[in-house]
């Protein structure tokens, strides 16, 4: 696996329409990559909120269950 | 709250800030990496779509053990246990499958492909879903634990297909970076490393919140028994 972090060379043999092309495949590949990583981020925050929610919709009917029972009592 | 309680309390935060910190500390230091010179950008996704995937199989690993120890013992701690890790590793597996299918779609030209990787990957996926159908369908808890835990230990079957699938067939998934025989960069290796560890730390508080829950919920079953009794 190679890292570069100018493509100097390219920048040297290619023709004005390979820059253009690659520019456009640089933009796409960061594109996908903010759409991976958003999609990812957002399964987990939902699933956080989603327990965050069933958390409290137990607590809030314990604690009515509770009242109610001390209630009967 | 009593004083146990509170102290669980305090490392749960705890935990949940240092994932925090180390997840922003990685975004930054993510997003001045160089570019991968083959497949660019898209490659940096490798620090989220792996870390995701190797937590979700060691989720799958802990819920047969709990499923296991259920069994044997019939303590309903490791039934709690087992389908809060169960529901954790399954949000891991769905962000693995997304990222991967995006990754994809920049260096295959396809959103999905059915060769053995992500085929097993997406069938373990259903088989822990169904998990959880499973436990909304039966009503009685015991036999709702016993048939969850051996639908569990059933389900872990795929979870070595997934991992070798790429070693045992000729698939369009590529090799493992790190036993694959390809390599990883020294401070790209830190980085991930330190992903990894973020991720598993992040599975292990949204584990412990959920297993909260599923004590909170036999406890509100129990009430409710109380209530229909009296």
């Amino acid at each position: 696996m190679h890292l570069q972090s100018i493509p100097l060379l390219f920048a040297q043999i290619a023709t004005p329409d390979d820059i253009v092309r690659e520019a456009a495949r640089l933009q796409r590949n960061y594109e996908f990559l903010s759409y991976g990583l958003t999609v990812a981020w957002a399964i987990l925050v939902i699933y956080v909120l989603f327990m965050v929610s069933r958390g409290r919709k137990l607590k809030r009917e314990i604690a009515s269950l509770k009242a109610m029972l001390e209630d009967r009592r | 709250m009593n004083e146990k309680s509170g102290w669980g309390d305090y490392i749960l935060y705890l935990l949940g800030a240092v994932v925090i910190i180390i997840l922003v500390r990685d975004i930054y230091v993510i997003a001045r990496l160089p570019q991968e010179a083959q497949q660019g950008a898209i490659f940096k996704i490798i620090f989220f779509h792996v870390p995701v995937a190797i937590t979700a199989m060691i989720a799958a690993a802990v819920a047969l053990v709990a499923s296991v120890l259920f069994l044997i013992t019939r303590n309903f701690r490791y039934d709690a246990l087992a389908v809060a890790v169960t529901e954790v590793g399954l949000a891991f597996l769905a962000a693995n499958l997304i990222t991967g299918s995006i990754w994809g779609r920049i260096i295959w030209g396809q959103w999905w492909a059915w060769d053995a990787r992500l085929t097993s990957a997406l069938v373990c996926w259903i088989l822990y879903a169904a998990y959880l159908m499973l436990r909304r369908a039966v009503e009685e808890p015991t036999q709702r634990a016993t048939f969850a835990a051996v639908w569990s230990i059933f389900s872990f079957i795929d979870v070595p297909i997934v991992i070798f699938s790429i070693k045992w067939w000729r698939t369009q998934h590529p090799q493992p970076v790190f036993w694959g025989g390809g390599s990883f960069p020294p401070d790209w290796k830190a980085v991930f490393l330190w992903n990894m560890l973020a991720m598993v730390l992040l599975a292990i508080v949204m584990t412990v919140v959920r297993v909260r829950q599923e004590n909170a919920q036999r406890e509100l079953d129990s009430l409710r028994r109380t209530a229909h009794a009296m």
